[in-house]
């Protein structure tokens, strides 16, 4: 029965974790921390958009730009649908618009990181403390 | 309503119907004229300010307006206010160096 309860509740961060990756914010609002879950929704996806508009969706670059890619998953799988469109070299950036829009959108993918975290420890906190384990 | 409304405006550019959706899709397709001047540096302020909400936002034991504004603003300006003070040591330091 212990057992049974702790498979539950990794379960649970589980899906917490991958929630908050689904969709930023989306771990928080699971939890009932809805004014949270917006407020992180709205920063990281208005930051993201920004990024995207300033270089474009080329600054999407799994090849060219792995290290960057790497962190910009960490937004949404969104960035791995868009990851296609880019591949093919037909969005090219470079220059400043290219640096701005990576910068903008690698540092809130790794902001969705945190909060990625943050949601899942929430998570065990809660199950915790309401006698869950 | 309206927002299907507004999907379905069309903008007469350059001779050829566009869609609002098509042309806010193409804002994404190209990118920004951003040159390589001072003013440029302005791009960071949007970026320090999601990266201080975001972190606020996950550290608050509750969120209310108020504290959490004044929370947010005060690590916006601790992030700004050390950027500048790293930026004028990498000056005198670049001018010591070269001169």
């Amino acid at each position: 029965m212990i057992k049974l309860s702790k498979q539950n509740h990794i379960l649970f961060l589980l899906i917490v974790g991958l929630l908050a990756w689904l969709v930023p914010g989306g771990g928080h609002f699971i939890l009932n921390e809805k004014k949270r879950a917006i407020i992180i929704f709205v920063a990281i996806v208005t930051t993201f958009c920004v990024g995207l508009y300033a270089g474009s969706i080329g600054v999407i670059d799994r090849v060219n730009a792995k290290p960057w890619y790497v962190a910009q998953i960490m937004n949404s799988p969104i960035v791995a649908a868009l990851d296609p469109l880019t591949a093919t070299g037909n969005y090219p950036v470079y220059g400043r618009p290219n640096e701005i829009g990576q910068i903008y959108t690698s540092i809130t993918g790794l902001l969705n990181l945190l909060c990625i975290v943050n949601a899942v420890y929430l998570a065990h906190l809660h199950r915790t403390q309401t006698g869950g384990d | 309503m309206l927002f299907i409304s507004l999907i379905f405006i069309e903008h007469r550019q350059g001779g050829t119907k566009m869609s609002a959706v098509a042309f806010v899709i193409a804002t994404f397709t190209s990118p920004e004229n951003i040159s390589t001047n001072p003013q440029s540096m302005l791009w960071l302020l949007p970026l320090v300010a999601a990266i201080a909400v975001v972190y606020k936002a996950t550290k608050v034991p509750t969120i209310k307006l108020g504290p959490f504004l004044k929370e947010a603003v005060l690590l916006f300006g601790s992030i700004i206010v050390f950027m500048i003070v790293t930026a004028l040591v990498l000056c005198v330091l670049a001018w010591l160096i070269t001169e």
